[in-house]
């Protein structure tokens, strides 16, 4: 790879751009964009309500109700005149008379409609008794709520203890206004305490500015106070609001990259660069850096505007940094689909699919920022923990960003194996192209080895992600089955055997598919085993040192079963249950390469059998060990 | 175009079938529903997972065991008996409560002293609520701890009213409702239906665009029909597509028992809104001739369209909400009304501009 190729090729892509007609495209865009910022802009600062609930529920109330207040503020309620025949009709879902209520709420409708009445109800009664005149009687109650570790050892909830696995991040502290300091049980996390309360709803004066920097001043207390309904449980909404704010421009980024990429496969256009001198790494690289550059400029644009507008005045270059892989993975999954896709229509399903899925994988375990390690499977907790002004250790920082980053390096490997001519310009399905991409970098039995090294960060995400999701479920599952807490482990345990099973044998596949690898037993044994071994000697390499930090969460542990070892066994024990996983891998790959190599139908059947062994195992494991 | 054609055999009708055909073909029409059904299953699981997270009554999550301690715990305790999901015990001295929180016995503490007010004359509670850090329970913990200190404020309000300019409304009787409810209503049904108007028109900017830049459209035109049927065909495959899309997912609802009312309505509102998009589609398509800056200008102006639509009196998902609630008004079967003569005005304008660009430049 030659820089300055590779630079001539990104200027090439930047000024096809901006050229010729696209002057005007540029104009409608900053129109339309001022536009999106003007609307956006009045939606703020009119706020009138403009809520997608509004009249969703009907009220049969007149003017002497105290009731008539509470619909009359809230735009959910459409106000009727009370008539009982209206309810019989179902055209409207409660009547009052008075303080009474008149109508038994029967449908599902009219419960909720009540329901929302009360809440509307305890909403309107602080405003009107926030302009009394003696606020001691009218919020007889003030809160400060305030943060704690719970020393000792858990006996209730296994959960509890995470605070000991040194990864520090999803510990509170270190708030920019938070006051006094009072150290619980020796554990040496500060718990602040902030006494100035209703920071959230203050009415600051002055568009749509001021609303945003309510937002913003709400960023930074985990501690609040006020009357009761000031308190808020610990879901970084606005912060989260924010970092969404990152994701969405890179959405535009990859339609325009996947258009590039796919243009050039159209026609035999792609063609023309291919014959220059300019390598493979050079085209790609080219084309990618003006697509990573403005992405990264965005992220790097918003981080600046939000400092300097005070909105998360914490903002630094760490968010612009934890960005960086979150456009590595978009641009690579986008560059994936573009080699893969047969036209634009297709393109579009698959451009939509990346966003939704990588939307996802950022955004769900960013919700638990305050709450568990596990949001670090996302970078974007780096980013909301950046925003709101809490360190980011280097430890957790590499936790973080290292799988993703991998993986969309693997994704380029991969798609860049089909951008050569007899690749770039056939079409063929979707499947059939990624068994292409995947047997691009198959040449000789090692090649198996080899390949499921390579495909491990892919591994690690989606593994990553399997965990982040069903730790949702895991806590609801808790909830409504009462003692039953496998579910969620067990849940985890079935998607990682199929994730892993795949990882080892897809490519085995492949290579037969393209007649790589000779299609006799004892060959497609030895593949088999070189496949597990490969993987056996990733997986040590690398979720070890990846994991380690979830380790402290019951679901993580079963996650990483096999991977470690439990302390306090004697040597040939420890030495048994190192090997173990080595042997399962093998055999397991093993089984499913002898599929592969007989055809389609025999290795979806053996990679059933290799899932179930697989499984199997773990299970056994996980049950006797953990 | 000769009369005696049945209607299938129509240019445009045909152009529209093959479209249609070729995205049976490649299957993807396939993984455009799948996303639609992890979209919306995805955002049920969030907001049902989260909100299990936040209401304790919603699943059986234990009891949250709170201790009271200082001189308003009596007061503490009554608010606290109110409550299904809430035990308390009481602790006279606030070491042994501070010992029973570290040691996992109880997971909040409540401290509540009278104090003068720092509003005004008379008394106050000052409740100083500690609860467990870093824990996911956490939330449960403290949405538990705001409703006993909103019992708590309603118990003394009451006790207050004699000092207050005119009494608080009384709270409605707690039944038993969805939570999911109002959100069911409000952001996944028109969720779901806007994201089939949305795919469409993406797909139509495509249709066009591909049929440029691979030069097909030369073949297509060699053909015995106008650019206008051309046009008209591609737009009709991907208008027929949404509403499509849309009654598969009303069927699906109400499988699944969360019934929607005025399907006809919101059927045409949808297909209305699909002509909308579409016709923007087609037209940045023909305009721009190429996918990247057509596509990218679409889902700009999509977006602001969307947004912008904040500035009429009713937002179109609160219109398909209202209707598939079965709370309609006047307003509701007017902005229907509107969206269907926006759409056939829009398309009519449209096609005069493209017949001109047409004679132009194509």
């Amino acid at each position: 790879m030659q820089l300055d190729k590779l630079l001539r090729v990104a200027k090439w892509e930047v000024t096809k751009n901006a050229g010729g007609v696209d002057k005007r495209t540029i104009l409608v865009m900053a129109l339309s964009l001022v536009a999106m910022g003007a609307v956006a802009a009045i939606a703020v600062s009119g706020g009138t309500g403009a809520g997608m609930d509004n009249g969703i529920y009907r009220i049969g109330v007149d003017e002497s109700s105290p009731y008539y207040g509470v619909a009359a503020d809230d735009p959910t309620f459409d106000i009727r005149e009370p008539d009982p025949a209206a309810i019989e009709r179902r055209q409207q879902e409660l009547l009052y008379r008075g303080t009474q209520l008149q109508s038994v709420p029967q449908t599902a409708k009219e419960r909720a409609a009540l329901t929302e009445l009360r809440d509307s109800t305890a909403r309107y009664n602080d405003r009107t008794l926030a302009r009394d005149d003696n606020q001691t009687a009218a919020f007889p109650v003030s809160v400060t709520l305030v943060y704690e570790q719970q020393s000792g050892s858990s006996q209730l909830d296994p959960r509890g203890g995470d605070s000991s696995d040194g990864s520090g991040s999803s510990d509170g502290g270190s708030g920019t206004s938070d006051s006094s300091d009072s150290s619980a049980g020796g554990s040496g996390d500060g718990s602040d305490t902030d006494t100035a309360g209703g920071s959230g709803d203050g009415g600051t004066a002055g568009g749509s500015g001021a609303n945003l920097g309510a937002i913003g001043a709400r960023l930074t207390g985990d501690v609040q106070g006020g009357t009761p309904s000031d308190i808020s449980p610990p879901f970084p909404f606005e912060s989260l609001v924010l970092a969404f704010l990152y994701i969405v421009p890179m959405n535009f980024v990859i339609q325009a990259y996947g258009s590039s990429m796919l243009s050039e496969r159209l026609n035999r256009r792609g063609e023309l660069l291919l014959v220059t001198p300019a390598s493979r790494g050079d085209i790609i690289g080219g084309k990618t850096l003006p697509y990573l550059a403005g992405a990264v400029g965005v992220a790097a644009l918003i981080t600046a505007a939000l400092r300097f507008g005070n909105i998360a005045p914490a903002g630094s270059y760490v968010a612009v940094l934890a960005v960086v892989p979150l456009v590595v993975l978009f641009l690579s999954a986008t560059f994936c689909g573009a080699m893969f896709a047969r036209s634009f229509k297709e393109l579009t399903f698959v451009t939509v699919t990346i966003t939704v899925t990588l939307t996802s994988y950022a955004f769900v375990p960013a919700i638990f920022t305050d709450v568990t390690p596990i949001a670090l499977i996302s970078p974007l907790t780096l980013v909301v923990l950046d925003l709101t002004g809490q360190p980011v250790g280097l430890s957790s920082f590499v936790f973080s960003t290292a799988p993703p980053l991998l993986t969309g390096l693997v994704l380029f490997g991969l798609g860049a194996g089909l951008y050569r001519e007899e690749d770039m310009f056939t079409q063929r399905p979707i499947p059939l192209k990624v068994l292409d991409a995947l047997a691009g970098g198959i040449n000789s039995r090692r090649s198996a080895l080899k390949m499921s090294i390579v495909l491990l960060p892919l591994v690690i995400v989606a593994e990553l992600a399997a965990i982040a999701f069903l730790f949702v479920l895991d806590s609801v599952s808790l909830n409504v089955f009462g003692t039953n807490q496998s579910l969620g482990i067990v849940l985890v345990l079935g998607v990682i055997v199929v994730i892993e099973e795949l990882a080892k044998s897809l490519h085995v596949y492949a290579g037969y598919e393209h007649a790589r690898y000779e299609r006799t037993l004892r060959s497609a044994l030895g593949i088999g085993a070189l496949s597990g071994l490969g993987f056996f000697i990733g997986e040590k390499g690398l979720l070890i040192a990846r994991l380690s930090d979830l380790e402290s969460l019951p679901i993580g542990e079963a996650a990483l079963q096999g991977a470690t070892l439990p302390a306090g066994l004697p040597l040939w024990v420890a030495g048994l249950l190192f090997l173990l996983p080595l042997a399962l891998h093998t055999v397991t790959a093993a089984i499913s390469s002898v599929g592969a190599s007989r055809g389609r139908r025999a290795y979806a059947a053996a990679l059933t059998v290799a899932i179930v062994v697989h499984f199997a195992y773990n299970f056994t494991v996980v049950s006797t060990l953990v | 175009m000769s009369e005696d054609r049945p209607f299938w055999r129509d240019p445009r009708v045909v152009i529209a079938r093959r479209d249609i055909r070729s995205l049976s073909r490649e299957k993807t029409i396939v993984l455009a529903l799948l996303i639609q059904l992890f979209v919306a299953g995805f955002s049920s699981f969030l907001v049902v997972g989260l909100t299990s997270l936040y209401d304790p009554g919603s699943v059986a999550a234990g009891e949250v065991e709170m201790a009271v301690t200082g001189d308003a715990r009596e007061e503490l305790e009554a608010a606290a008996a109110e409550q299904d999901g809430t035990s308390v015990t009481a602790f006279e001295s606030e070491a042994a409560a501070q010992r029973a929180f570290d040691q996992r016995r109880v997971d909040a503490i409540l401290r509540g002293e009278y104090v003068p007010s720092a509003r005004g004359p008379g008394e106050q509670i000052q409740v100083t609520a500690v609860v467990p850090e870093g824990s996911i329970r956490s939330t449960l913990i403290v949405v538990e701890v705001r409703r006993v200190l909103s019992a708590l404020e309603r118990q003394e309000r009451l006790e207050r009213t004699p000092y207050l300019d005119q009494p608080p409304v009384p709270l409605p009787d707690t039944v038993s409702a969805s939570q999911y409810f109002g959100f069911t209503y409000t952001i996944l049904i028109p969720l779901l239906l806007f994201l089939p108007p949305f795919i469409s028109g993406s797909v139509a900017v495509d249709t066009v665009t591909e049929e440029l830049e691979r030069g097909t459209m030369e073949l297509l035109r060699v053909a015995p029909v106008s650019l206008l049927d051309i046009i008209d065909g591609k737009a009709l495959g991907m208008v027929l597509l949404a509403p499509a899309q849309a009654l598969l997912w009303l069927g699906l609802l109400s499988t699944n028992g969360i019934a929607v009312s005025n399907p006809a309505a919101i059927l045409l509102f949808i297909t209305a809104v699909t002509v909308v998009v579409v016709t923007l589609g087609v037209v940045l398509g023909i305009t721009l001739q190429n996918r990247r800056p057509a596509q990218l200008l679409f889902s700009v102006l999509t977006l602001v369209l969307f947004g912008g639509a904040v500035l009429l009196p009713e937002h179109p998902a609160t219109t398909v909400a209202k209707l598939a609630v079965d709370s309609p008004t006047l307003l509701t079967y007017g902005h229907v009304g509107g969206a269907v003569v926006l759409a056939v005005a829009g398309y009519a304008v449209a096609r005069v501009y493209m017949g001109r660009i047409a004679a132009e430049s194509l």
